[in-house]
């Protein structure tokens, strides 16, 4: 080979060696660095240590029950089952509750303006955002109206009208009833929250106040449970 | 033909060092004629044991395959083809062949060069 050949060619090697090179880099992923510094790793373990507290403290609640379950006459064994059964129905919402928590009354704004305002409604798209924030903020209860919001409650459109439970919410205004723990820290969440905003924007007002003694309704239909299977093989933890 | 070999380590140390990425996006470009220059290497490593290699051939040959395959890549994406597989096939099976004419010649070459040391010996 001549010189000048033997250099184009080195040149092209060359070249195929960079594009090469930049493939390789581009293909590559820089890898993620655990950039926390000391106190974001300590929050984070104390988030942790809580869970951990929390998860303990139930296994406990259950070891107690599964004791009395087997230290007990057969009677008593039935009032137990009793018991929990009770105690289910009213996780479940089958049963009316009583309790300290805020009361939310949706109400209608009417605007001075020039164009005709129709009469506003509830969305259910609203509604399920409202009930998601309740819940983040320790809700334990939700009743919208006289339907109680249980863990398979329906909140759909129906031909414009927005349906809770199979059935239409009333006209505005509409209460809206929760219980929870601390009624005074949900209240002053809920004074500050985006869904005042977001019910603001739709013409819709909330109202809210903190309630001692209010009483929910019960969930009044039977809990449809068609596609709910027992999981014979799921273990929890280890398997 | 140790001057290649350093160059094209020269290349990939430069391609290293400077740190440069190509966008996600044009990535399937790059692969593309990554894969072109390849098969365009090989085919000239192939004519040089031939002894056929032609410096404009070679040249213009790599420019342009790298192009026309990028080009392709380019076209698939616009008329939502996945042309680039034509390109990935086609020097696929161009790479493979040409590794294999190469293999033989040098296997060839050393069994020339075994017989005429043994013809010399006599």
């Amino acid at each position: 080979m001549k010189l000048r050949s033997k250099i184009i060619f080195s040149f092209i090697f060359a070249l195929v060696g960079f594009m090469v090179a930049i493939q390789f880099q581009s293909n590559q992923i820089p890898e993620e660095r655990d950039t926390r510094d000391l106190w974001e790793v300590r929050t984070d373990l104390q988030e942790q240590q809580k869970i951990q507290q929390q998860l303990y403290s139930r296994i406990s609640e259950l070891d107690e029950m599964i004791q009395q379950y087997e230290g007990q006459s057969q009677t008593e064994k039935v009032a137990t089952l009793k018991q929990s059964i009770i105690e289910l129905r009213k996780k479940a919402g089958l049963t009316e509750v009583e309790g300290d928590g805020i009361r939310i009354t949706v109400k209608p704004i009417f605007q001075e303006l020039n164009s005709s305002q129709t009469y506003p409604t509830i969305s259910p798209s609203l509604l399920q955002r409202l009930i998601n924030e309740l819940n983040t903020y320790g809700a334990t209860d939700i009743a919208i109206g006289n339907e109680r919001i249980t863990n398979i409650s329906p909140i759909r459109d129906v031909n414009g009208n927005t349906y809770v439970n199979n059935h239409p919410i009333p006209p505005l205004p509409v209460e809206i009833k929760v219980l929870t723990q601390s009624p005074k820290r949900l209240l002053d969440y809920m004074q500050v929250s985006k869904s005042k905003d977001e019910f603001a924007i739709e013409n819709l007002e909330l109202s809210i106040t903190a309630e001692d003694e209010m009483s929910l309704p019960k969930f009044e239909q039977m809990p449809r449970l068609n596609y709910l299977e027992v999981d014979e093989n799921a273990e929890t933890g280890e398997q | 033909m140790w001057l290649p070999v350093l160059f094209l380590i020269v290349g990939v140390l430069l391609g290293l060092l400077t740190d440069i990425r190509v966008p996600e996006e044009y990535a399937n470009y790059l692969s593309i004629a990554v894969l072109a220059a390849f098969d365009t290497l090989l085919g000239g490593l192939r004519a040089h044991l031939e002894e056929k290699f032609d410096q404009k051939v070679f040249v213009t040959g790599f420019f342009f395959n790298v192009t026309l395959a990028a080009f392709l890549a380019f076209l698939g994406v616009q008329l939502g083809i996945d042309l680039y597989l034509a390109a990935v096939f086609a020097f696929g099976v161009r790479l493979f062949q040409n590794i294999a004419l190469i293999r033989r010649y040098l296997i060839e070459r050393g069994r020339y060069r075994k017989q005429t040391e043994k013809n010399q010996r006599k």
